[in-house]
C-alpha cells in the first residue's frame, strides 16, 4: 500500500499575528465583558410587601419543618404541626384571603411577572448578540484563510465545517481555517474564564445554558401558581409525617461507641 | 448505602459536598490546559497526545487522592482509594475530568502545536 505523503502548506508565520491571536483575544474579553455585563445587569430582588413576604416565609416555614422533622422532639413536631395545618387550612397566612378558591390570575398581565421574562430575555440577548456579532466579524475580514493544523487526524465528514470558506477538494481535514479555530475557543475557553474570573463567572454561555436548563428556583413563587393549593399539599404533606427523632435510641448508641 | 436514620443521626452537608466537587473542578480544568501546552510543545499527535492526557490526568488524580484525600480518609478507616468520605461518587472523582476539560485540552494542544510546528 503506498503511503500518502503527509501535506505540507507554507503558510505566512504573519497569519498567527493577525488572525490567530486577535481572533482570541477578542474572544477572552467578550468573555470577560459578558461577565461583567451581567454582572450590572443583575436587576436587585424586588422589595416585597409584609403580606406576599408572610405567605412565603409561612410555606418555607412548613418545608422547613418538614423536611427537619427529626431534631425536634415528639411533643414540639406535634405542637408546630398542628398550628401549622390550622393555619394553612384556614389561610390566615394567604395574602387576600377573599380570594380563596378563585383562578389564579393570567400570568401575562402580572407586571411582577413581565419582570422575570425581562430578565431572561436579557440573558438571551446577551448571549446572542455578541456571538453574531464575532461571527460576522470573522467571516468578513477572515474568511478563507487556512491558519492551523489539528494535531489529531479526523475523517471527510469534518471538512465542511473546519474548512468552511476554503474550496479546496483535496486538503486534509486536520487543516482548519479561522472559523473552526473560533469554535475551538467557544467550546475550550472556559478554563481561562475559570482562571481569570472565579469558578462562579457568566462568561461562558455554554455553561449558562446549562444553568438554564436546570430547575429554577424562584419558580416555587412563580406567577400563576396558587398559594392557597401550595398551603394546602403542604398541610397534607405535614399530616402524614410519621415522627421519629435522632435521640430515639440514643442510649443504646452511645453505649455501643464506648469500649471498655 | 446508609438508611435514611443514620443520615439524619450523620447529616451530610450539601454545600461542602458542592465546596468539594468545585475544588476538584478547578484543579481538573487548569490541568487540563497545562497538559494541552505541554502536548503541543511535545510536538505530539492523535493517539499519543489522547493517552498523554489520559495517563496524566489519573496521574494528577492519584496524587490528588495521595496528598489531599488520603490522610484523613484512611485514618477514618476508609479502605484505600475510596475517596467516598469527601465526594459524591468515586466516577466523579477519578474520572469526572476527562470528558469535561477535554475542549480545554484540544484548545490549547491545538494552539500550541500549531505555533511550535507552524
Amino acid at each position: 500500500m503506498a503511503q500518502v505523503p503527509v501535506q505540507t502548506i507554507h503558510r505566512d508565520p504573519q497569519l498567527f499575528y493577525w488572525i490567530l491571536f486577535p481572533i482570541t483575544i477578542v474572544m477572552i474579553l467578550t468573555g470577560v465583558l459578558r461577565h461583567y455585563a451581567s454582572v450590572l445587569m443583575a436587576s436587585a430582588p424586588k422589595k416585597l410587601d409584609q403580606k406576599t413576604m408572610r405567605e412565603q416565609r409561612a410555606l418555607l416555614h412548613g418545608i422547613n419543618v418538614r423536611s427537619n422533622y427529626h431534631v425536634l422532639s415528639k411533643s414540639s413536631f406535634t405542637a408546630r404541626r398542628d398550628a401549622l395545618i390550622t393555619a394553612y387550612e384556614s389561610g390566615d397566612y394567604l395574602k387576600d384571603p377573599d380570594a380563596r378558591g378563585q383562578p389564579p390570575p393570567n400570568p401575562m398581565s402580572d407586571p411582577s411577572a413581565m419582570e422575570g421574562m425581562m430578565g431572561m430575555m436579557k440573558n438571551q440577548m446577551a448571549m446572542i448578540i455578541p456571538n453574531t456579532l464575532i461571527m460576522s466579524w470573522i467571516n468578513a475580514f477572515f474568511s478563507g484563510y487556512v491558519i492551523m493544523k489539528l494535531p489529531f487526524p479526523l475523517t471527510i465528514k469534518f471538512k465542511s465545517m473546519l474548512q468552511a470558506g476554503v474550496a479546496t477538494k483535496d486538503m486534509d481535514p486536520r487543516w482548519m481555517s479561522s472559523i473552526s479555530w473560533y469554535f475551538l475557543c467557544i467550546f475550550g475557553l472556559q478554563p481561562i474564564f475559570n482562571f481569570l474570573l472565579g469558578s462562579e463567572n457568566a462568561a461562558n454561555q455554554m455553561a449558562q445554558q446549562m444553568t438554564q436548563m436546570g430547575p429554577q428556583a424562584g419558580q416555587m413563587f412563580g406567577p400563576g401558581v396558587d398559594p392557597n393549593k401550595q398551603f394546602l399539599a403542604e398541610a397534607e404533606n405535614l399530616a402524614v409525617i410519621e415522627h421519629h427523632s435522632v435521640l430515639d435510641g440514643v442510649e443504646q448508641r452511645l453505649l455501643e461507641g464506648i469500649k471498655v | 448505602m446508609p438508611t435514611e436514620q443514620e443520615l439524619q443521626i450523620s447529616p451530610i452537608v450539601q454545600e461542602s459536598l458542592m465546596h468539594n466537587s468545585r475544588i476538584l473542578h478547578n484543579l481538573q480544568s487548569l490541568t487540563a490546559s497545562l497538559f494541552g501546552v505541554s502536548a503541543g510543545i511535545l510536538g505530539l499527535e492523535s493517539y499519543s497526545g489522547f493517552l498523554f492526557y489520559l495517563v496524566f490526568s489519573l496521574l494528577t488524580a492519584a496524587l490528588f487522592y495521595a496528598v489531599r484525600v488520603a490522610p484523613t480518609s484512611l485514618a477514618a478507616g476508609k479502605a484505600p482509594l475510596d475517596t467516598s468520605r469527601y465526594f459524591k461518587s468515586p466516577f466523579e472523582f477519578w474520572a469526572g475530568g476527562l470528558m469535561n476539560e477535554l475542549a480545554g485540552f484540544i484548545l490549547t494542544w491545538t494552539l500550541f502545536y500549531g505555533l511550535v510546528r507552524a
